[in-house]
């Protein structure tokens, strides 16, 4: 019995060096100067395009700083970015989290684009008293639990709602027509039915009717069906939730279609923001469509910084495609860090925690995304964060709102034309 | 709900419907002749719309002429699953019966290989083929009909009709009729069992290369697409009666009706649940589907 | 003879489990181990039905989501404590499954798999699409967020270190190991295994398939459900994606085939192995390899299903007692029934 429970230890030995495997592999131990930033991001499932993007645009940020002589109130250290994935799913986001804090020892984390990994995952930086920059997640609460450490320089849920209505609210304004009654087709997942609520929410106090409220679960094979209802409901504006395929799948049976849709299609990004998505459909497809995103599109036209131009290339040679959306917030989540970084000269937690509640930005590559200024508020959410509407004309997908960020020579086409004359 | 939006809701549910039913052709087939339900099938639809547009990509071949290969090509692919992964399983068993439940987990573990190494090849980004077809509709009595749908459907049509008509009149259609129906007097009557499970799962995954081909003119790609088609090939082979080929296209046209009518009254989210709901009272009702023998 | 397996090899898991987390001060290593824990319990659980009656449920989540969610309201609603909670998520889960079981356990092989998928699926697509259900906030989607206390609450199931949570999770497997040694010599267990064995044989011998299955399966949801109410309380967050979704039920059954179904350490033997794997995988490569480890799962799946259809429990109890070379082998396999073969 003495041998056999002996032997049963061995076995558990085996099996321990198996299960204790990664707490046994040596953590990867920064050179002393370097700053560690830890990502989690969802790398693999099903937004590991997104979290490829920002993890790339990240990268060309890391790259730019060092190259530039580091962080230099540190005696130019160097930006060593550590990524982890999430795979969209908020238990393993918060083990990465813990694991990030522990075993990598990092200053500061970004993370985390989905809001279901993001709520759980920053609380456990909360609770281990590192900071943590939020990308991409919009849930509300994630920037409402009266947390200290937790900073959210991009939108809220609510802010991306209130944009799209603000802009046709805008153009209503400048044209003096406008949509009386809009319809919702959107994804039945966390976002999609937030923003919906959230759409509803504004267009009632707003005085516009909803003419259609539709919810498809992801990754449909077919919109036939959905798209009859379009044309049976008739709504003068429609707002789209949909991710890369379902929205392909959407704008190719739409334009197939050829459904009226008077003031026209509009995205709050997702699919809209994917650069395969324009590969993907022609442009005849997309003429007109309005696409809320947190970045500027048409900026690289416009933008004379060598360090945009610099980004870029950098971006595009290893995408194949320009800076969208989610490698810019990447950039800026960076260059933020720089900032900050700069001001705490310091690469202790709560110095670090300190300098971010003080972030006060109104110029540079931080703002690449659009906004005028980051500036957290006590709950840390940067109340100047607010995304860009373009709208794609002449084959180019031109700012139109808000009209600080439009250009001066961009005419919105409003209403947009019939099938009939395109 | 006036009645040009009804006919046109069922005569576009009746397209997709049989697309839905050729693509469940090959589940069912296997299902008919090795009692294994393959959950990896539409992970092997996902490589046949690979293929596909890895020879548009590359060398601008034609989605329709692809069929050339990637036929061929998933025949190959399910010759060797079955070969070396599912045969063992097959030898283990003396009696050779597969263990329906073994059989299941095993294919569960081939999805998961496919689909991540597609993943890991591939990346997960959304890849799409534009042809001269995408967007061609023609009309009917005024209702525009996609040409690559209705191709789509006469393919399932056609491909049904003629594996029918081969597994009655060829020898190897006859073995494998035989097979289906008693293993052991197939085998004692000279009958190479083994190689029939092959050339049967070869068959049903080269079915699913045609469908590859015929569906990424109009269907975006990405690793899990599979995923949504294999879920409805199972509630197709259920409905219409597992093992059954005809009833394969015909739980399809179902499905394909019902969900395209259904979403005219309520949302595509309480459609979805309702097809599941459909799928639980079929099995509990009627097990063996409409075609299917009892 | 098996108990003497089980301690064997239990007793030094256990020891070393309970002083892991003193010899290893890091709170990344005791989290990981409380996450092993976590699925060896939820595989234990599943195991419990599953790996006795030899069906393969992919739709156990559910009952980890119900348990889950229920837990969650009546904390947040009632200010009801979790432990309470979880008790009565856990009877509610078993509820349910029984109307579910009483419909779908008649159904053999692969057709109760997939019923058992589409059952998850629906509960999880209405719950995801549903923010309000005869007044309460279901919130879809989005998930329910457990509102921190501040602070070390025992009776709000909070506590700021994650030791406390890890010798919890390590308590409640002990505890459903436990529960099935006990299941295992009772009555239940005995038909639980003729049934396995030969269902229309233990009919006729007058075991009533049905009545046993159900108390099996409603046991083993009660189970399921409290580890769906402790994931929520570790991470304070609950959402129908993650707790009702496929790929829990996946981890479940994978985990317990893998390690050896139908026995008492099987499962955790299972998530010892497996878990890791991801673990290992991500921390080393960092997400530089897509889908490497789900990759691994799937091959150690199917070699397991081939070589190991008793799971690797299997060698290991032949290496660990070669005296009790008379004990008969576990029948975890199907035994194909004349009946079967002939209709083929």
């Amino acid at each position: 019995m003495i041998r056999q429970i002996l032997g049963g230890t061995l076995a558990l030995a085996a099996a321990a060096t198996i299960g204790l495997g990664p707490a046994a592999l040596a953590p990867a131990h920064a050179q002393s100067q370097d700053v560690v930033v830890g990502f989690v991001l969802p790398l693999s499932g099903g937004s590991a395009t997104i979290g490829n993007q920002t993890k790339l645009g990240a990268q060309v940020a890391a790259e730019q700083i060092n190259a530039a002589g580091g962080i230099a109130a540190l005696g130019g250290a160097k930006l060593k970015l550590i990524f982890s994935d999430s795979q969209s799913k908020p238990d393993i986001g918060a083990s990465e989290t813990e694991r990030l804090i522990q075993r990598e020892n990092v200053s500061l984390l970004v993370g985390a684009y989905n809001s279901a990994v993001t709520f759980p995952a920053s609380e456990v930086a909360e609770r281990y008293k590192t900071p943590w920059i939020v990308t991409g997640a919009v849930k509300d609460e994630i920037t409402e639990r009266g947390f200290k450490y937790v900073f959210r320089p991009n939108n809220k849920a609510t802010y991306d709602a209130r944009e799209q209505l603000d802009a046709m609210d805008l153009l209503k304004k400048e044209t003096g027509k406008g949509p009386a009654s809009i319809g919702l087709f959107y994804e039945g997942t966390d976002w999609g039915r937030s923003h919906a609520a959230n759409i509803k929410k504004f267009a009632k106090e707003r005085g516009y009717a909803i003419s259609l409220d539709e919810s498809f679960p992801p990754n449909q094979v077919d919109f036939t069906a959905q798209l009859l209802k379009i044309r049976a409901s008739k709504p003068e504006a429609l707002i789209v939730v949909a991710y890369t395929p379902d929205h392909l799948l959407f704008t190719r049976q739409y334009f197939e279609n050829k459904i009226n849709i008077p003031f026209g299609i509009h995205s709050v990004g997702g699919g809209s923001e994917d650069p395969s998505f324009y590969k993907a459909v022609p442009q005849k497809a997309v003429d007109y469509l309005f696409v809320q995103e947190d970045w500027q599109i048409d900026r690289l036209k416009t933008d004379t910084d060598p360090r945009v131009l610099d980004a870029n290339t950098r971006f595009k040679a290893q995408a194949g495609y320009d800076i969208n959306s989610y490698g810019a917030q990447g950039i800026s989540n960076v260059y933020l860090i720089k900032d900050v970084l700069e001001r705490a000269a310091s690469t202790d937690r709560d110095k670090i925690r300190d300098a971010l509640a003080a972030t006060d930005i109104t110029s540079g590559m931080p703002l690449i995304v659009g906004y005028q200024r980051i500036k957290f508020d006590e709950q840390g959410q940067n109340t100047f964060g607010h995304g860009v509407i373009s709208e794609n004309i002449g084959g180019e997908r031109r700012t139109i709102w808000p009209s600080a960020n439009r250009a001066a020579d961009t005419k919105p086409v409003w209403p947009v034309p019939d099938w009939s004359t395109r | 709900m006036d009645a040009l939006t009804l006919s046109f809701a069922v005569i576009n549910g009746l397209l997709l419907g049989g697309i839905y039913g050729g693509v469940a052709l090959g589940l069912s087939l296997i299902f008919g002749v090795m009692r294994v339900i393959n959950f990896a099938h539409g992970s092997f639809l996902m490589l046949a719309m690979y293929c596909s547009y890895l020879l548009w990509a590359s060398l601008g071949v034609h989605p329709y002429v692809s069929i050339l290969v990637t036929v061929p090509f998933l025949f190959g692919v399910g010759y060797v699953v079955q070969s070396v992964v599912i045969s063992p399983l097959i030898r283990r068993e003396r009696a050779l019966v597969v263990e329906p439940t073994s059989a299941l987990l095993l294919t569960a573990g081939v999805y998961l290989v496919v689909d991540n190494s597609v993943l890991m090849a591939f990346g997960p980004d959304v890849r799409s083929v534009t042809t001269d077809i995408t967007y061609e509709s023609i009309f009917v009595a005024g209702l525009p009909i996609n040409l690559a749908r209705l191709i789509g459907f006469a393919a399932a049509i056609l491909v049904a009709f003629a594996l029918s008509f081969w597994l009655k009149h060829s020898d190897m259609g006859r073995a494998i009729r035989a097979t289906a129906q008693n293993r052991d007097a197939a085998a004692l009557s000279g009958i190479n069992v083994p190689l029939i499970y092959n050339v049967t799962f070869g068959l049903g995954c080269a079915v699913l290369g045609l469908f590859g081909a015929l569906l990424v003119p109009f269907f975006s790609i990405t690793p899990t697409i599979g995923l949504s088609f294999g879920i409805k090939s199972f509630l197709v082979v259920v409905l219409g009666g597992i093992g059954s080929i005809p009833g394969s296209i015909l739980g399809g046209l179902l499905l394909g009706v019902f969900e395209s009518v259904a979403a005219q009254f309520v949302t595509a989210t309480s459609a979805a649940i309702f097809s599941f709901g459909l799928f639980i009272v079929i099995l509990l009702m009627r097990p063996a589907g409409l075609m299917g023998r009892a | 003879m098996r108990a003497s397996f089980t301690l064997i090899l239990g007793l030094p898991l256990l020891v070393a489990a309970l002083i892991l987390p003193f010899v290893v001060a890091d709170s990344y290593v005791v989290h990981s181990a409380a996450m092993v824990l976590y699925f060896a319990y939820m595989a234990s659980s599943w195991n419990f039905v599953c790996g006795y009656v030899g069906q393969v449920s992919l739709g156990h989540a559910a009952f980890s989501g119900i348990a889950g969610y229920a837990s969650v309201l009546l904390f947040t609603g009632l200010g009801l404590s979790p432990w309470i909670g979880m008790i009565l998520g856990g009877v509610l889960a078993a509820a349910i499954s029984v109307p579910v079981g009483y419909a779908t356990f008649r159904l053999k092989g692969p057709y109760f798999t997939l019923t058992s998928i589409a059952f998850a699926e629906i509960m999880r697509i209405w719950l995801e699409n549903t923010d309000e259900f005869l007044g309460i906030p279901l919130k879809g989607a989005q998930g329910l967020t457990v509102p921190p206390v501040g602070g070390t609450s025992f009776l709000a199931f909070q506590f700021d270190g994650k030791l406390p949570y890890y010798f919890i999770i390590l308590a409640m497997l002990v505890g459903v190991m436990a529960a099935t040694h006990v299941m295992e010599r009772s009555r239940l267990g005995f038909y639980l295994k003729a049934i396995r064995g030969n269902r229309d044989g233990a009919e006729a011998l007058g075991i009533d398939p049905t009545r046993y299955c159900l108390t099996a399966l409603a046991l083993s949801a009660f189970l399921t459900g409290l580890g769906g109410a402790y994931y929520a309380q570790l991470f304070r967050y609950i959402n129908p994606e993650r707790n009702m979704g496929i790929d829990l039920s996946i981890d479940m059954a994978v985990m317990t085939i893998v390690g050896g179904q139908g026995t008492i350490l099987g499962p955790t033997l299972g998530a010892l192995v497996l878990h890791p794997v991801g673990e290992m995988v991500r921390a080393s490569l960092g997400g530089h390899v897509l889908g490497l480890h789900l990759i691994i799962y799937g091959v150690v799946l199917m070699l397991a299903v081939l070589y190991f259809p008793k799971g690797i429990i299997a060698p290991l109890q032949r290496w660990l007692t070669p005296a009790s070379k008379t004990t008969a082998p576990q029948t975890t396999v199907t035994v194909a029934t004349p009946k079967e073969v002939e209709g083929r």
